[in-house]
């Protein structure tokens, strides 16, 4: 049977993989590695593993490696990404969807013909992280530096990485002109519900009652309006487009979401339209919830008023 | 090659052409609007790339975008677009990339009027968005030399990697001038180089970037744009003077506003008076050193007036040329209103012993 | 030739500014300098617009003018707005066909134009600008009748040649106009 490896460095305790495990072999640790935190623990033994690799999707932070019965990798991290640490909290998955991300452009061969944007948020830091030609950019405005990117290049991949603060607020009216005009550009949209990088104020995602710094009572939605549902108001634009929304919040999500992201990549690689993905993820620093908490949160809070799947397909390659 | 009668914001949009940019993101304001106007037909002709963006501010981080991927771009706005182009033209001068900005400028504050005025002088020069940086900013008097100034421009922001802003009044636009360009079609594109990005196949990944946590880091790259900055100082200034050499008042003005300011110099001078003009054509870097060469050639006692088509905002920089040496009049209108030769006249004979 | 300045007025939409283009392109085959700068602001049609052309062998220092040689006044309001402004021993051309009034200004000398009657007797009534035009050409001998009349063709080519014929009658029977006019005021004086 197989078995996996913990980096115990890379591991920051937040107990992804000990849900997502479907045999319960992983559990959380008590020791704690040189960067403080309790990192997870097998505690199974090779007969027991069947190495399907749900712990490693799951895992943010690149920690897991997994290994079949005859000790040959199954799960093998993708050089899309840097050898670099995240500064994500533990639990927070946008180290998951930079993963997705970095995978497909792998597996698609286009590392080397990438061109990927990231403004303000928590993932400004992304070039950090993303191992391709990075720029990073003003808050809002990466669908416009996209744009200027993809006209200048228009045989290179270009794709925007944005959160809900910087796509649904402040660069409201970037991401509906790019997405209108049709560029040819890919955006992957992580909607956690909240600012995180500036300690969990109300964003247009924010859910009704949802507390948050500038909501200390709660969303009320009759003041601030209505969470935002940016993939719908996309998918109503008569331009061709693909349009979908998936999750992260577990491993079966993480592994729908990554095939929306190939396909958005395949139709910009094949120069057919805008392609869109929202991806919900979690903000357990900001939401006041462990890791798990926040992921049973996107499950009953967030999906209900977020479905998951394909709002829009370009005309020419409907099934 | 033979002149041709041409609208100022036409000739800057064949200008820029000719200087090799063939990549144009706008929104549309007047008094510029003939600027994209007139590229959106000529740019598919030469095989560029003409995009009406949703806004100035998504125009500006379009050329942030093109630049960075390593194409010869520009964009062209008006006084209330420029000030929402300020977030933009912060992040290019962060980063190093080279683009060139015309603002046309009409009259404000907020939406002030669409007529001409010199009233972004302190934004064009002191830097505009947040940060300290700087942009290089000329200022043509005429339409050939508008676009004389744009082959410049583009030539500066690729060898400083910075933002040139193209710094003209709304009467520079609308007038037609006749135009001589001195370079025919398309010209070259940028120049291959170590920093644009363009997908890291076969070399190491690069970065376009402006944030800098560590503040040793962040300094070290202010320090490196002052450099910049300083050596543009040593290199890059340019000025002219008219009129008497040894005048009793020195008028001092740029733009439109020393073309009149020259009517006026020569009905004086017709008159017997000595009278000359100092006028700056790079407005950032300022030519301190030559306008205070112009000051101390004059006599003991003799004057400076600073004409502009604004309260008063160049009037600081003369200052720092004179450094308290000599007084420094002022005389200007703004709104829309332009100063008329016969008024710079009177003013100058009202000044004059 | 002395360098000289015109202020050509009217409303928007009676051609005043393609007017000025033609004088600055004539001008400009010459081998002369020349400088256009049209009043511009939010007009809507009936809007004023005016437009300064400034003729040189020199170079051109302001483009704005204070006080022109001449001034093509096409309605009343330009006439009373701009008649003070030009230069004693100027040039006034006054669209008659609009202005009711005489001019003011007896040190000028003073061209009236009925320039629709004249339009339609060249067959385009549109034409009321290059009437004033030609006026002026006539009265002041500012270019060749000849350079500006292959100033205005060149302006009409490109799918528009129909229009040439027409306009150059206008031009013409405007230039008449005027220089009997300058005739008349020279045995006058």
């Amino acid at each position: 049977m197989g078995h996996i490896a913990i980096e115990q460095v890379r591991c920051k305790g937040c107990g992804r993989c000990v849900v997502a495990c479907p045999k319960n072999l992983i559990e959380y640790g008590t020791e704690l590695n040189e960067r403080g935190y309790a990192y997870v623990v097998f505690k199974g033994s090779p007969e027991q593993c069947g190495g399907c690799t749900l712990c490693a999707v799951s895992c943010p932070d690149q920690g897991i490696e997994v290994y079949n019965s005859r000790d040959r990798k199954v799960f093998v991290n993708t050089t899309g990404l840097t050898e670099a640490m995240t500064h994500y909290c533990p639990g927070c998955t946008h180290g998951v969807v930079h993963r997705l991300v970095a995978e497909v452009l792998e597996e698609m061969g286009l590392l080397g013909r990438t061109i990927g944007i990231a403004p303000v948020g928590c993932s400004v830091l992304a070039y950090e992280y993303f191992n391709f030609d990075m720029f990073e950019a003003a808050h809002g405005r990466a669908p416009a530096v996209a744009t200027g990117a993809k006209r200048a290049r228009p045989d290179r991949i270009v794709f925007t990485y944005q959160g809900d603060g910087d796509l649904a607020s402040i660069g409201g009216n970037e991401i509906l002109h790019a997405a209108n005009r049709g560029e040819k550009i890919t955006v992957i949209f992580l909607n956690n519900a909240i600012y995180g990088m500036t300690g969990g104020q109300m964003a247009p995602t924010t859910m009704p009652g949802q507390k948050t710094t500038t909501t200390p009572f709660g969303r009320d939605t009759a003041d601030t309006g209505q969470p935002l549902r940016v993939a719908e108001m996309l998918a109503t634009l008569q331009t061709p487009a693909f349009i979908a929304r998936g999750t992260s919040h577990d491993a079966k999500g993480t592994l729908k979401t990554k095939k929306l992201i190939k396909e958005a990549f395949e139709h910009q690689a094949a120069g057919r339209c805008f392609s869109f993905v929202e991806v919900l993820s979690t903000c357990p620093t900001n939401w006041g919830m462990s890791p798990n908490e926040a992921s049973d949160w996107v499950e009953e809070a967030m999906i209900p008023y977020y479905p998951l799947g394909i709002l829009k397909r370009p005309e020419a390659v409907k099934a | 090659m033979s002149k041709v009668l041409m609208k100022g914001n036409e000739a800057l949009g064949e200008a820029a052409i000719r200087a090799g940019c063939v990549h144009f993101f706008g929104y549309p304001i007047t008094p510029q609007t003939e600027i994209p106007e007139y590229l959106c037909k000529r740019l598919p002709e030469v095989g560029g790339v003409f995009l009406q963006a949703e806004s100035e501010v998504a125009a500006i981080h379009m050329v942030y975008g093109a630049a960075g991927a390593g194409v010869r771009c520009m964009t062209s706005s008006s006084s209330p677009g420029i000030s929402l182009m300020a977030e933009g033209m912060s992040y290019i001068a962060a980063c190093e990339l080279p683009c060139v900005v015309i603002n046309m400028m009409r009259a404000g504050p907020g939406l002030g009027g669409i007529l001409p005025a010199q009233s972004d002088y302190f934004q064009a020069t002191r830097g505009h968005g947040h940060g300290d940086y700087q942009c290089i900013v000329l200022a043509p008097a005429s339409v050939q030399e508008a676009v004389d100034l744009m082959t410049l421009a583009f030539d500066l922001a690729e060898k400083y990697r910075n933002p040139v802003m193209v710094c003209a009044d709304g009467m520079i636009g609308q007038m037609m001038e006749p135009v001589e360009f001195r370079t025919e079609g398309r010209g070259p594109p940028m120049a291959e180089n170590d920093w644009a990005l363009t997908g890291c196949e076969g070399r190491p990944r690069r970065i376009v970037n402006s944030l800098h946590l560590a503040p040793e880091q962040n300094f070290a790259c202010n320090v490196r744009l002052k450099e910049k900055y300083d050596r543009a100082a040593r290199e890059e200034v340019r000025f002219e003077v008219y009129g008497d050499e040894r005048p009793d008042l020195l008028v001092v003005a740029f733009g439109t506003m020393a073309r009149i300011s020259k009517s006026a110099i020569d009905d004086l001078r017709r008159e017997g008076r000595r009278v000359g003009l100092f006028r700056p054509i790079t407005l950032n870097p300022w030519p301190y050193a030559r306008c205070r060469a112009a000051m101390d050639a004059m006599p003991v006692g003799a004057k400076v007036l600073d004409v502009e088509m604004s309260m008063g905002q160049m009037i600081y920089d003369v200052k720092l040329a004179a450094e308290g040496t000599r007084a420094i009049e002022f005389f200007g209108k703004a709104g829309g209103l332009v100063p008329s030769p016969d008024e710079v006249a009177e003013r100058i004979r009202a000044l004059l012993p | 030739m002395k360098a000289t300045n015109v202020l050509m007025a009217g409303f928007g939409g009676q051609g005043m500014l393609l007017a000025g283009k033609v004088l600055a392109q004539a001008a400009m085959a010459k081998g002369l300098q020349v400088s256009w700068l049209p009043s511009y602001g939010p007009e809507m049609r009936g809007g004023t617009a005016n437009v300064i052309v400034c003729i040189s062998k020199d170079p051109i220092a302001s483009p704005l003018v204070s006080r022109p040689d001449a001034l093509l006044a096409m309605n009343l309001p330009s006439l009373d707005r701009f008649e003070k402004s030009v230069v004693p021993g100027g040039t006034i051309v006054v669209n008659g066909t609009l202005i009711a009034r005489e001019s003011s200004r007896a040190d000028c000398r003073v061209v009236r134009v009925d320039t629709r009657a004249l339009a339609q007797a060249a067959g385009n009534e549109r034409a009321v600008n290059f009437v004033m035009l030609g006026a002026y050409v006539g009265a002041t001998g500012v270019l060749p009748a000849e350079t500006v009349e292959e100033a205005i063709a060149d302006e009409f080519r490109e799918g528009k040649e129909k229009h040439i014929e027409s306009n150059v009658a206008a031009f013409r029977v405007g230039l008449e106009e005027g220089r009997r006019a300058a005739f008349a005021s020279e045995v006058h004086a």
